[in-house]
């Protein structure tokens, strides 16, 4: 097969998903309502604290990063929830397809979604709190939406394994694994203020070292970019693996049948 | 040597609960299926007719057995497989905001199809199962003949050589039902495709397929053509006899070749395995009694599954 088949079989899950967003009334909600609520709320909160411009800078850095993270690794999700909902996960799986075409396919169409949101909550950030993300420049923008984007796929692919290993009610993983990321990766707080337990799960976690690099650019400081990138790119690969053994799994005990009725 | 659809020996499937008890679906199940054949699979619910066909289709893999699909080893080579087989499920299901055409581009891509070969192709399975009205139709607005016209549509994208039924025609009203058996009986002769096709409807299974394998618990228990399946099991004619006054039924059931009879008042339902011989000697023993009419019957599929399912 040719390149441009090849291709085809990555964006048919990103066709997919864009067309069932488009038709979805309450991906309004995702895009706009949700992110709008986290980032005024954060914001408000700086205002009412009184707080330093760098504060703002930390708190509003990390508003961003968690609400880009929710809509993009939700997009992954969606490329086994649409079909599980739908019971037409045999069709897709009789396919002659990888793991990685329908991982990297739906990733696709959450990059784009993701950076929807992130332009909109530049703008209101700049606009309604005097906070200007851009600062630093285009590459550490860059650097950073690919760490975010590489933290959504593995947490996107962590939620399809969870639901090809125990079936239709792990479907609950893909809106709880942003909540423990929230918790543990320095969104609103340094990590140094949590138990030393939690400290050690952290600096497990890449999207702590893309915020500590980020932040850096307005609170002058050292971070380790290098080491969360090689995190990032080592889940992603264990990820896939994960992924492939969970689909070969569900076809060793049936779990595929079972999600399709 | 001309190659075969399906070589499969000693196939074996369990399901195991969480609490380790594990349940037997198939049981040693070995059987080849020639290119170009139309082989059924029958049995009643439960039987393990869609395991089986998922096993075929590499969606699942057994626990036991060897399985070789278009002279390819089932395990070794699924990818291979999977470009050149399609299926079509029972209760088709697809993502249910995007349109008929919406859905076929979407499968087509995760086929490899694209560009202008990916809409004539689309285009041509729109024109082929007759779903140009309902093209721009929302999958979830559909009636579920045109839901099981789609899912032919989509198992058709890549050309198979080999294609999978399962159940096509369930749940459908009857002269959706015949419509649906008319299409597949197209496709196997103008794209010159197998097919195995599971369904516990008699007269499709009849009226399309070579070959049959009766499955009953998992386990086949005949296989031959649907003519030779109601020789062998001795099925006989059915032989209906209506009459007024007095019938030795008594002796008919000693007549040789009878096999069965059955007696109401004014009518006998013999089974014979002879013919117009018995025939001839059953109408002798009416000579007190007049007969009002004779109905012969060929016996069918139906009760072969009856005979197999017991």
């Amino acid at each position: 097969m040719n390149w441009q088949g090849e291709l085809n079989k990555f964006l048919a899950s990103a066709y997919k998903n864009w067309i069932i967003s488009r038709r979805n009334i309450f991906t309004i909600f995702e895009l706009f309502f949700w992110p709008m609520i986290s980032l005024l709320s954060i914001g408000l909160l700086t205002r009412f604290l009184k707080m330093d411009d760098s504060m703002v800078s930390f708190l509003l850095v990390g508003a961003i990063a968690l609400t880009i993270l929710q809509v993009a690794q939700i997009d992954v999700a969606y490329v086994l929830l649409f079909d599980m909902w739908s019971k037409s996960i045999k069709n897709t799986f009789i396919a002659p397809i990888k793991s990685y075409h329908l991982v990297f396919g739906a990733l696709l169409f959450g990059i784009l979604r993701g950076s929807v949101v992130f332009i909109i909550l530049v703008t209101v950030s700049r606009y309604l709190f005097g906070f200007d993300f851009l600062v630093g420049g285009l590459l550490p923008v860059l650097i950073f939406l690919a760490g975010i984007y590489a933290m959504a796929a593995v947490i996107g692919i962590a939620v399809c394994v969870s639901i090809l290993t125990f079936g239709q009610k792990a479907d609950v993983a893909a809106w709880s694994l942003s909540g423990l990321i929230l918790l543990v990766s320095g969104i609103y707080y340094p990590i140094d203020v949590l138990p030393s337990i939690l400290q050690t799960l952290a600096k497990a976690i890449p999207l702590t070292y893309f915020l500590e690099y980020y932040r850096s650019i307005f609170i002058p400081g050292p971070h380790h970019l290098i080491w969360g990138a090689s995190l990032a790119a080592f889940y992603l690969i264990f990820g896939l693996i994960m992924l492939d053994r969970a689909i070969e799994r569900a076809r060793k005990t049936g779990i595929l049948l079972r999600l399709s009725e | 040597m001309t190659e075969k659809s399906v070589e499969a020996k000693g196939i074996c499937k369990m399901y195991k609960s969480l609490l380790g008890s594990s349940t037997t679906i198939l049981d040693n199940i070995s059987l080849d299926i020639e290119a170009g054949e139309i082989f059924g699979l029958l049995g009643p619910n439960g039987s393990g007719k869609t395991t089986l066909i998922s096993i075929f289709s590499t969606l699942i893999y057994p626990e036991a057995g060897s399985l070789f699909i278009l002279g390819m080893n089932a395990r070794r080579d699924k990818g291979e497989i999977r470009k050149v087989i399609n299926i079509s499920t029972a209760k088709p299901n697809f993502p249910w905001s995007l349109t008929v055409r919406e859905n076929l581009r979407h499968y087509g891509m995760l086929y490899g199809l694209y560009g202008s070969d990916l809409s004539r192709t689309v285009d041509d399975q729109i024109e082929a199962f007759e779903l140009g009205d309902f093209r721009d139709k929302r999958f979830e607005d559909l009636s579920t003949g045109i839901k099981q016209r789609l899912s032919l549509a989509k198992a058709m994208l890549n050309h198979p050589r080999l294609l999978f039924l399962d159940e096509p025609t369930t749940g459908l009203d009857p002269d959706i039902s015949m419509k649906t058996r008319m299409l597949v009986k197209r496709i196997h002769e103008e794209e010159n495709i197998s097919v195995i096709l599971s369904t516990h409807y008699m007269p499709e299974a009849e009226m399309l397929c070579d070959r049959i394998a009766f499955l009953r618990k998992g386990r086949i228990v005949a296989m031959d053509t649907p003519r030779n399946l109601k020789k062998h099991l001795c099925l006989g004619e059915r032989v209906v006899i209506s009459y007024q006054g007095q019938a030795d039924t008594a002796a008919i059931e000693k007549l040789p070749g009878i096999l069965g009879l059955k007696a109401q008042k004014g009518r006998v339902e013999i089974s014979i395995d002879r013919g117009e011989e018995s025939l001839d000697q059953i109408i002798k023993l009416f000579s007190g009694a007049k007969i009002l009419d004779i109905d012969i019957k060929e016996p069918d599929l139906e009760d072969v599954f009856i005979e197999l399912a017991r």
